[in-house]
């Protein structure tokens, strides 16, 4: 029985890591594209930002991978109950504030804030809602919980 | 919250990482836990517990 549960734990932490490294692949492939077709158009800025979250990234996604492997070759598990209420908690807390992001990028659009087209606000407001989750993980991954 | 972890563990002559692996969680939940800044759930302070051969109580001090 314990045996099964530690086999199970392993095939579930593997699944992650696996599904991890295919999210990885599929976000910096986007990246780069972006990133080239902002350049073919001249646009260098986004041609640079684009770049550098692709690399942001990629070096994010190296890093849980080894810390992952290294985890499961020392029989530890990817994921505890702690790590999921972290992430639990910082998922709430950034879905929350980002609906006033939302409401605050709807309101300034055209008057302060000049996108370029519907894409470019998606995008900047997915990339600010990643963001959020980013620092709130980080909070409460020091904070007492 | 206080607890008897880190000392129990030194005396089963235990890393953290060892602990970490006998109660299935990462070894980050262990410094927490050994800090007091970590309420475990009710399944991982009897895991805890039963790794470091001791009961919860004597384990998780709670001050008021």
């Amino acid at each position: 029985m314990v045996l099964n549960m530690k086999e199970k734990q392993e095939r579930h932490g593997l699944l992650r890591l696996i599904a991890i490294i295919v999210v990885s692949i599929c976000v910096i492939v986007t990246g780069a594209f972006f990133s080239l077709n902002a350049f073919m158009k001249g646009d260098i800025t986004g041609a640079v930002l684009g770049g550098l979250i692709a690399l942001i990234i990629l070096a994010f996604a190296i890093l849980v991978f080894v810390r992952g492997q290294e985890d499961m070759k020392n029989g530890l598990p990817l994921q505890d109950e702690r790590s999921r209420r972290v992430m639990e908690k910082a998922a709430a807390k950034a879905f929350y504030v980002s609906l006033y992001l939302l409401l605050a990028i709807g309101f300034l659009s055209d008057d302060i804030i000049k996108f370029r087209d519907v894409s470019q606000a998606t995008s900047i407001a997915v990339g600010c809602m990643a963001l959020l989750l980013l620092i709130f993980w980080a909070y409460y991954n020091r904070k007492e919980i | 919250m206080r607890t008897r972890i880190k000392e129990l563990r030194a005396r089963h002559n235990l890393t953290q990482e060892d602990l970490a692996r006998k109660v299935g969680v990462r070894r980050e939940t262990i410094v927490f836990l050994e800090k007091g800044k970590y309420n475990p759930s009710l399944q991982l302070a009897h895991d805890v517990a039963k790794a470091l051969d001791s009961t919860i109580d004597e384990i998780f001090i709670f001050e008021d």
